[in-house]
C-alpha cells in the first residue's frame, strides 16, 4: 500500500505537515483535484473530512465548508469513491475525519471496513472518546481492517485519562495548539505548549499539534516540539481567495521554511 | 424495583447512560468541563445546604409551587376525566425554564463561574438564564437561532433588558439546534471561567440527569398537590416534548406508579413530509449521536440532521432527550403529535374556556389532551403540564388568529402613527 504513517515519520524531515480537505468542498472534483495538488506541493500526510450538518469540534471557516459541500449533495458514499479514485496516486497516507454519527449511522464495522477498503491508513472520530460506548467496537474493528484511530487531545486531560488513552492510542497523538474549536488564529496557548511536553512524557508515539495554524511562522515554531504541523481552516482561507495554487505555495513556502531552519 | 433503582442513582456519577441512550459522545476537550460539572453537581445534589438554598429561591423567587388547577370548563369540553393543570406558565419568566435554571445558576456560582452561556429557542430559556443571570450578578450569553428571534421577539426584548447579550445564530437551520451547537463551542472556548446553562434534558451526561432533576419539582409538587385535593393519583400525564425537560419533570416521580399512563407530544408541525414536522418518533425512528447524546433524531440515511419544522420554536428540535428515548423502548411512555394548526386552536380554547394563555408549546398538550379525554371515564383524573405563558407567541398567534387587525396595527406602528 502507498506509504505508511510509520514511513512518513521516518522520514528525515524535521517537521511533517498533514493538510486537511473537506470533501465536496467546494465540490467533489474540485476537493479531489486539491488532494493531488497538495501531495504534489509537498504535504506528507492529508486528513480528509466526510462533511457532517453538526460538526461540533470545528469553526466557521470548516463549518461553512461542510454546508457547503452538503448542499451540493456529498453524501459519505460519494466521499468514499472519490478518495478510491486517486488512491493509488496519491503516494502518501490519507486519512478520514468525520462525526461519530456518520459512522454510527453506517455501522461502525461497514464505516471502518469500507474505509480500509478505498485505501485511508487511518480514522480521525472526535467525538467518540475511548470510554464511550461504541469505542471498543470501532477499536477492534480498527484492528481487524489494519487502520490507525487517532486520538485528539487538548490540554486540560487529567494524568489518569491521559493514561488510559495512550493505551489505545496508535499511529500518532494529535494535540490541538489550543483548547477551542477549528479555525485560524494566531499563536498557541501555553497550557498547550505544557501539555506537549506532558504527552511526550509517557508516550513514544510521535506527536501532531493543530488548530489555530495561519502562517508558516506558527509553523516552523513547532521545529522540536512536535513531529507534525497540522494545518486546516487556513488552507480553506487561501484556497477561498487564491484557488489550489495558493494552497500549493503556502505548503511549499513552509517546507522550504523547515528546511531552512533545520 | 423501588430498592434497584434507588440504588442506581446513588451510583449514577459512573453510569451516563439511559439503557443504550445518553452518554457523552464530546471531543475530548469538553471532557474536562463536564467531569468538573459531574462531580460538583453529585456533590452538591446531596448537600442539604445547597437544597434549601434553592428551595428558598424556588418558593420565593420563582414563585412555587405552581397551581395544580381544576380546568372544569375544560373537562366539559373534553367530556372525559377530570383535566387539571399543572401551571408553570405562572412561573417567574413565564415558564417551566426557570426550575432548571436557578439549579444550573447556583450550582455554577458553586463552581466559581462567572458567565453563563445558554442556547434558547423559544426564548424562555434564554429569558430564565436571562433572569438568574441579573439576581446572581453573572454575565449571559444566549445564542438563539435568527428564525427564533423574529418569532419569539418580546422574549429577545426582555432578555437584553435584563442584560443578556443575544448572539444571533445563522448557521444550519437557525433554529435552537444551531444554538445549541454554537453555544456548545462558545463553552469549549471559555471553559474556565463560563457555566453552559443546557436548557433541556438533552446533551452530554450529566445534563440529561442534572436537568430531569431540577424539572421533577413539577411532578412531586402534582403528587403532593393531587393527593390533597382527590387524595390519589392521577391517571394520565400529558406534556409537550422539545428536547423533554417539561415533560421528563413531570413524569419522572410518577415512573414507578405503573398505572399512571404518561403521553409526550411531538410536534407534528405542518404534517408528515420531511422537513415539515419535528417528530423524532414518528414513522421511521433513526437512533443517531449528536450533540454529545445518543438518542433518537431526526436524520437522512446517511445519518445528516434534517431541518424541522414546528410553529413553536421550543418543539422545534431534531433530537429527543435520552432518558425520554429509553422510556419510549421500554413502553412506559407513549409518544404521539399534534399539528400546528390544532395547536393554534387549543391555544384559542384554553384562552376562551379558562382565561389562560398557554405558549404554543404547551398547546400541544392542551390539543392531546381533549383529543384523549374521551377515552377516560369521568372519576379518572388527568394532569396537562402548561409549561409556559403564551404572551411571548403575541406574533405568531396573532398573525394567525388576528390577521388584519394584527396587520393593521403593525403598520400604524412602523409609520409612527399610534397616538402613545
Ligand atoms: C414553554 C415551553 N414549553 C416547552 C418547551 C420544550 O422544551 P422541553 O421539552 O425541554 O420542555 C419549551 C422550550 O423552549 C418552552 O419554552
Amino acid at each position: 500500500m502507498n506509504g505508511s504513517i510509520e514511513e512518513v515519520f521516518a522520514k528525515k524531515k524535521r517537521l511533517k505537515i498533514m493538510t486537511h480537505v473537506v470533501a465536496g468542498y467546494p465540490d467533489l472534483e474540485t476537493s479531489q483535484n486539491l488532494i493531488l495538488a497538495m501531495a504534489e506541493a509537498g504535504a506528507d500526510m492529508i486528513e480528509v473530512q466526510i462533511p457532517f450538518t453538526d460538526p461540533l469540534a470545528d469553526g466557521p471557516t470548516i463549518m461553512a465548508a461542510n454546508h457547503k459541500a452538503l448542499q451540493n449533495g456529498l453524501t459519505p458514499k460519494l466521499c468514499l469513491k472519490m478518495i478510491e479514485e486517486i488512491r493509488d496516486e496519491v503516494k502518501l497516507p490519507l486519512l478520514f475525519m468525520t462525526y461519530a454519527n456518520l459512522a454510527y449511522t453506517l455501522g461502525l464495522e461497514r464505516f471502518v471496513s469500507e474505509s480500509a477498503a478505498c485505501g485511508v491508513s487511518g480514522l480521525i472520530i472526535p467525538d467518540l472518546p475511548f470510554d464511550e460506548r461504541g469505542y471498543d467496537d470501532y477499536y477492534f474493528w480498527l484492528k481487524e481492517c489494519n487502520l490507525v484511530g487517532i486520538q485528539v487531545l487538548s490540554a486540560g486531560l487529567s494524568l489518569s485519562r491521559l493514561k488510559k488513552i495512550l493505551k489505545r492510542a496508535e499511529g500518532f497523538i494529535y494535540i490541538t495548539l489550543r483548547v477551542g474549536v477549528t479555525g485560524a488564529r494566531n499563536g498557541m496557548e501555553i497550557k498547550s505548549v505544557d501539555f506537549i511536553d506532558r504527552v511526550k512524557a509517557y508516550t513514544d508515539l510521535p506527536l501532531a499539534a493543530g488548530f489555530g495554524i495561519s502562517s508558516v511562522e506558527q509553523i516552523t515554531n513547532l521545529i522540536g516540539k512536535v513531529d507534525m504541523a497540522v494545518v486546516g481552516s487556513h488552507l480553506i482561507n487561501l484556497f477561498n481567495s487564491g484557488g489550489k495554487e495558493n494552497v500549493q505555495n503556502f505548503i511549499k513556502e513552509t517546507n522550504q521554511a523547515i528546511e531552512q531552519v533545520s | 424495583m423501588e430498592q434497584k433503582r434507588k440504588k442506581r442513582s446513588k451510583t449514577a456519577g459512573e453510569n451516563r447512560y439511559f439503557g443504550d441512550y445518553g452518554g457523552r459522545y464530546v471531543p475530548e476537550m469538553l471532557v474536562p468541563a463536564l467531569e468538573e460539572l459531574s462531580g460538583a453537581y453529585f456533590h452538591y445534589r446531596e448537600s442539604q445546604e445547597f437544597q434549601n438554598e434553592l428551595e428558598h429561591l424556588r418558593k420565593n423567587y420563582a414563585g412555587r409551587p405552581t397551581p395544580l388547577y381544576f380546568a372544569e370548563n375544560l373537562t366539559r369540553l373534553g367530556r372525559g376525566c377530570k383535566i387539571y393543570l399543572k401551571l408553570e406558565s405562572l412561573c417567574q419568566t413565564g415558564a417551566h425554564k426557570i426550575n432548571n435554571a436557578l439549579g444550573q445558576a447556583l450550582l455554577a456560582r458553586k463552581m466559581g463561574k462567572t458567565c453563563l452561556v445558554a442556547e434558547t429557542g423559544a426564548g424562555q430559556h434564554g429569558l430564565a438564564t436571562a433572569a438568574v443571570a441579573a439576581r446572581f450578578g453573572l454575565k449571559s450569553r444566549i445564542f438563539m437561532g435568527e428564525v427564533d428571534i423574529k418569532r419569539q421577539y418580546p422574549n429577545v426584548f426582555f432578555m437584553k433588558t435584563m442584560g443578556a447579550e443575544i448572539v444571533p445564530v445563522r448557521d444550519g437551520t437557525k433554529t435552537l439546534k444551531d444554538a445549541v451547537n454554537a453555544a456548545l463551542k462558545y463553552w469549549i472556548e471559555h471553559l474556565e471561567d463560563t457555566h453552559y446553562l443546557l436548557g433541556s434534558a438533552v446533551g452530554p451526561f450529566p445534563y440529561p440527569l442534572m436537568v430531569r432533576d431540577f424539572q421533577s419539582v413539577i411532578g412531586r409538587e402534582v403528587k403532593a398537590q393531587l393527593r390533597a385535593y382527590e387524595n390519589r393519583l392521577p391517571d394520565v400525564l400529558v406534556a409537550c416534548v422539545g428536547g423533554g425537560s417539561n415533560s421528563i419533570g413531570l413524569f419522572y416521580p410518577f415512573l414507578e406508579d405503573k398505572n399512571v399512563k404518561l403521553y409526550g407530544v411531538e410536534a407534528g408541525g405542518l404534517g408528515p413530509g420531511q422537513g415539515e414536522n419535528a417528530r423524532r418518533l414518528g414513522e421511521n425512528p433513526r437512533k443517531g449521536i449528536v450533540q454529545g447524546y445518543k438518542s433518537y433524531f431526526i436524520l437522512d440515511d446517511e445519518g445528516q440532521v434534517q431541518p424541522t419544522h414546528s410553529i413553536s420554536a421550543g418543539l422545534d428540535y431534531a433530537g429527543l432527550g435520552p432518558e425520554l428515548a429509553y422510556l419510549h423502548d421500554a413502553g412506559r411512555i407513549c409518544f404521539d403529535q399534534v399539528t400546528d394548526v390544532e395547536a393554534l386552536t387549543a391555544f384559542k380554547t384554553l384562552c376562551q374556556t379558562e382565561g389562560i394563555i398557554p405558549a404554543l408549546e404547551s398547546a400541544h398538550a392542551v390539543a392531546y389532551a381533549l383529543k384523549i379525554a374521551v377515552e377516560f371515564s369521568g372519576r379518572q383524573i388527568m394532569v396537562v403540564n402548561i409549561s409556559g405563558r403564551g404572551d411571548k407567541d403575541l406574533f405568531v398567534a396573532a398573525k394567525e388568529l388576528d390577521g388584519e387587525g394584527w396587520l393593521r396595527f403593525l403598520k400604524e406602528e412602523a409609520n409612527g402613527e399610534r397616538i402613545n
